[in-house]
């Protein structure tokens, strides 16, 4: 958790970024609720480092095998930092600590970054009015899987059931004739 | 003589029957009328209740919920803040159509479960074209799906409301924060506002809403999101008992990609005028001169 | 004479209250009917306001249906009655001044019908009084639903002023006073057309509504009104004719079959003007049009009711440019029921329901009347005829002055410039024995 770094013309008061996705894997396992169990680096990453990062996702093993990576061009090192496997890089070669991803995307994502500062990007919950209570924010990864970053849709929610309505129409195509 | 005594008799029997048969035509009435209540049937406008008496309609309203929907709630007669009007904008580049905005709606308003009913309509709409036409709200398919884009509509608290203009008995107004608010308790049930909106924004309770107890949402106020009586028009409020508090409407904190930007127009450092002046903004039917407090827009 | 209008106007009512339950089998056996009729619909009425609106066909999408698609239909039966004030007043028609009364009566029934389908399509009529100027909030002038409910009170108001006033002297067998009744015959003439304008201006009004927002839609209202008052009083004239010995010339007959011989072309000649409009132009204005005409997306809901309309209105104009229209009775009176049906689809389910599909979201929502809707209709309709029936009923005996304050009243002098000179003089002394409808 953080708080969003003062921005001119940002409002005062309390806005924290979730991020609850940040320093840690997928384990593979579900929790009692069913949601992913993520794994935190450190948990192994403390006591063992990695030789060198990998040139590409299949070369990857153990805890890491079977990772996707789609993200553009980006290699391993593009984000993690060569020998502090746990820790993130800049494109600067400043060393990032995992909780301040944001920074590390916006690098690349410049527009969505502004976009996210200014409240028009990324989900939230809370107050609108910062002088009555705080407002909690989605980070980038929170829905960006970083590795794979594409939003996942899914099947929608909810659909309409007025009087009379028709069927809902179950193919994308051909809605109307 | 005889003649023209059973002529009379036939008279008085043919009235007694009609009479008789018409209060048995009738009889429905009866109950209905049981439960309406002396209290709420003269029961005057909103604008016109003192502090008092709304304190006693409000207690009478939270009695009847319990009674008839078996949950206690707590109703409360939210008020406009000072010096805000509120606006609203949608991304729809990041907008995909999940519904999961119609459902906040459903569950924090109170809709009748039966029905889906919500203030909020996602169309499916074709990308490269405006045409409503090609729309279709009863989709139901992974999205987003290709080559689609997709646009949930609301009410748009619009500043010329076409609705309010109508209504004959007044029933329907804007409040001084920009929100357009119905008075449940002295709307006549004559759709006129209904026909009157272009944005399909309005819903009538065909039926009485059926809610299971633990359904309810129990913060409830007045204008907005209390069980509405059957017969009656209802709209969405921005969730006023949310947003006049500070706090989100229910839709954008259900929204999973941050499509949606509430905030008060008259602070310069909100949100919503950072989107007012710097995305490309346009309003649905703009041609309507109606003049909405809903605002659409794209990333570039 | 205050105290005496005291004593004699109490009485004058009860007279004609007591005629309203005198008659020959034929009244009683229609009287029963209607009642039936009418206390079905009051029955599927009263659980509709129990069990709520969910028991029409209306929807969030269609939100209006039946109810005020006949609704703005009376309100052209109501209007067009003014079609035999005119001629009577206006160009001073002898023979239509002698039955100018039955029009204004079956304005008085039709504005009940009006007022009666605004109650049947209200979600809460126990708020009624929420429209009461003074006890209510009336959104006057801003809502022209106000104004719709202004003109038509006014408009029933007028109509039982002038026909209770002339009744009301020919009881006393005195010349009624031009300035107690010109007047409001004049006014009543300009809120006809009013009445229908300001019905027409509720739907025209709305923007987000392309099929009704047309500056041609008040036009076509009061052709189509001119088509339906007339048709129905060619009919009804022959009823009372046949039913009773009221004296009815031709000449109000071929008056009224001018009138229609116009607005019938009138009506189709502005249809047509706008599905013109509409085709030619196409686009998000024609969907509705495309959609009642030729059915759009699959659904053709309303196609077999606007066709229908269109062939009886064109059957009727054809009809009624034959010569045989006015030689024949029969081709005169298929014309004037096909004229007046076809005009009832085309206003409900040809104009009302369309407005709404698609709806403004463009979504096809199609309406169908359920059986609650048919059977409120056919009662209010029902208490509309009752209405009509014990009128006209109570108030022919006072005209022909059969019933008047002197129990049988002598013959009029045809000196009198009252509305019922053209009544031959002696013929009502020679019948007065005879029972009313006999």
């Amino acid at each position: 958790m953080q708080e969003l770094g003062a921005a001119p013309g940002l409002p005062s008061g309390r806005v924290i970024i979730d991020g609850s996705r940040l320093g840690g894997v997928p384990s593979g396992q579900l929790d009692a609720l069913g949601r992913p169990r993520r794994v935190a680096c450190v948990s192994c990453h403390a006591q063992r480092s990695a030789t060198s990062l990998p040139d590409a996702a299949g070369e990857l093993r153990e805890f890491h095998a079977g990772l996707t990576v789609r993200h553009g061009e980006l290699h391993c090192s593009s984000c993690h930092d060569d020998e502090r496997t746990h820790e993130l890089r800049l494109a600067s070669g400043e060393v990032l600590p995992g909780s301040e991803a944001l920074q590390l995307c916006a690098q690349c994502h410049g527009p969505q970054t502004r976009d996210y500062r200014r409240g028009s990007h990324g989900g939230m919950r809370g107050y609108w009015d910062l002088s009555r209570g705080e407002r909690r924010r989605n980070h980038c990864v929170d829905c960006h899987d970083p590795h794979e970053p594409a939003y996942r849709g899914g099947h929608p929610v909810h659909p309409p059931r007025d009087r009379f309505l028709s069927e809902p129409t179950h193919a994308p195509e051909a809605p109307h004739d | 003589m005889t003649k023209v005594n059973r002529r009379v008799a036939l008279k008085v029997v043919g009235t007694t029957l009609g009479a008789g048969a018409f209060a048995q035509a009738m009889a429905p009435l009866r109950e209905w009328a049981r439960d309406l209540s002396l209290d709420e049937f003269l029961q005057r406008h909103y604008r016109e209740l003192d502090k008092e008496e709304m304190e006693r309609v409000l207690r009478r309203l939270e009695e009847e919920t319990a009674a008839e929907y078996g949950r206690d709630v707590h109703i409360r007669d939210v008020r406009p803040m000072e010096d805000v009007q509120f606006g609203y904008a949608l991304n729809l580049s990041v907008c995909i159509g999940c519904r999961r905005c119609a459902e906040a709606c459903h569950e924090e308003n109170n809709h009748d479960r039966a029905t889906n009913n919500s203030y909020i309509r996602v169309l499916e709409m074709d990308q490269g074209s405006f045409d409503l036409e090609q729309g279709n709200a009863t989709y139901d398919h992974e999205v987003p799906a290709p080559g689609k884009y997709y646009l949930p509509v609301q009410c748009q608290q619009c500043d010329n409301p076409p609705c309010v203009d109508v209504c004959p008995v007044q029933a329907t107004w804007k409040e001084s924060d920009g929100i357009v608010v119905v008075d449940y308790n002295w709307c006549i049930g004559c759709r006129y506002c209904e026909a009157a909106c272009p944005y399909h924004a309005r819903r009538f309770n065909w039926h009485k809403p059926e809610l299971a107890p633990e359904d309810i949402n129990p913060d409830q106020a007045y204008l907005s999101n209390r069980i509405r009586p059957a017969g009656v028009v209802e709209k969405c409020t921005f969730c006023l008992h949310r947003t006049r508090e500070g706090r989100l409407p229910a839709c954008l904190e259900a929204c999973p990609t941050g499509a949606r930007v509430f905030g008060n127009l008259l602070d310069p450092d909100s949100e919503i005028r950072w989107v007012l002046e710097n995305k490309r903004v346009f309003v649905l039917k703009e041609e309507l001169g109606t003049r909405p407090r809903f605002f659409y827009f794209f990333d570039e | 004479m205050g105290s005496s209008h005291a004593a004699t106007y109490p009485r004058f009512l009860w007279q004609l209250f007591k005629l309203g339950f005198e008659g020959t089998w034929r009244f009683y056996a229609w009287m029963t009917v209607l009642t039936a009729v009418a206390l079905v619909g009051a029955n599927a009425w009263a659980h509709q306001v129990v069990e709520g609106m969910g028991l029409t066909g209306m929807s969030d999408h269609v939100s209006w249906g039946l109810y005020i698609a006949n609704f703005t239909f009376g309100v052209g039966l109501a209007a067009g009655a003014v079609m035999m004030v005119i001629p009577a007043y206006l160009y001073d028609d002898h023979e239509m001044h002698s039955v100018v009364l039955i029009g204004e009566m079956l304005a008085i029934a039709a504005i009940s019908l009006c007022l009666a389908f605004v109650l049947a399509d209200l979600g809460r009529p126990d708020r009624f009084w929420h429209l009461l100027p003074g006890l209510g909030r009336f959104n006057w002038p801003i809502s022209m639903l106000t104004w719709d409910v202004i003109v038509l009170n006014g408009y029933l108001l007028l109509n039982l002023h002038i026909t209770g006033y002339l009744l009301y002297m020919r009881f006393l067998g005195r010349k009624p006073a031009k300035r107690w009744y010109l007047p409001f015959v004049f006014l009543s003439i300009f809120w006809a057309v009013s009445i229908h304008t300001v019905t027409a201006f509720l739907y025209s009004g709305l923007g987000g509504r392309p099929f009704w927002n047309s500056a041609l839609l008040a036009p076509r209202f009061i052709a189509s009104a001119f088509i339906t008052g007339p048709a129905f009083v060619i009919l009804l004239l022959q009823v009372v004719r046949r039913y009773s010995d009221f004296h009815i010339g031709d000449g109000p007959l071929r008056t009224l079959a001018s009138v229609l011989r116009v607005t019938v072309l009138l009506n189709l000649f502005m249809l047509g003007s706008e599905l013109f409009t509409a085709f030619y132009t196409g686009g998000a204005h024609a969907t509705a049009a495309k959609y009642l005409f030729f059915g759009s997306h699959g659904k053709h809901g309303l196609v077999p009711w606007i066709w229908s309309a269109v062939a009886f209105n064109v059957a009727s104009a054809l009809l009624l440019h034959l010569p045989a229209s006015r030689t024949s009775k029969l081709v005169l009176n298929v014309a004037c029921a096909l004229a007046f049906v076809g005009v009832w689809i085309e206003k409900g389910m040809g104009l009302i329901v369309p407005g709404f599909v698609p709806s403004t979201l463009h979504e096809l929502v199609e309406y169908a009347p359920s059986l609650t809707e048919w059977r409120v209709t056919a009662g209010i309709w029902a208490l509309c005829l009752m209405i009509l029936t014990v009128s006209i009923k109570v108030a022919l005996p006072v005209l022909s002055g059969r019933l008047g304050l002197q129990g049988t009243a002598p013959a009029r002098s045809p000196a009198h410039p009252n509305p019922t000179r053209a009544i031959p003089p002696t013929e009502p002394a020679e019948r007065s024995a005879a029972p009313v409808a006999e």
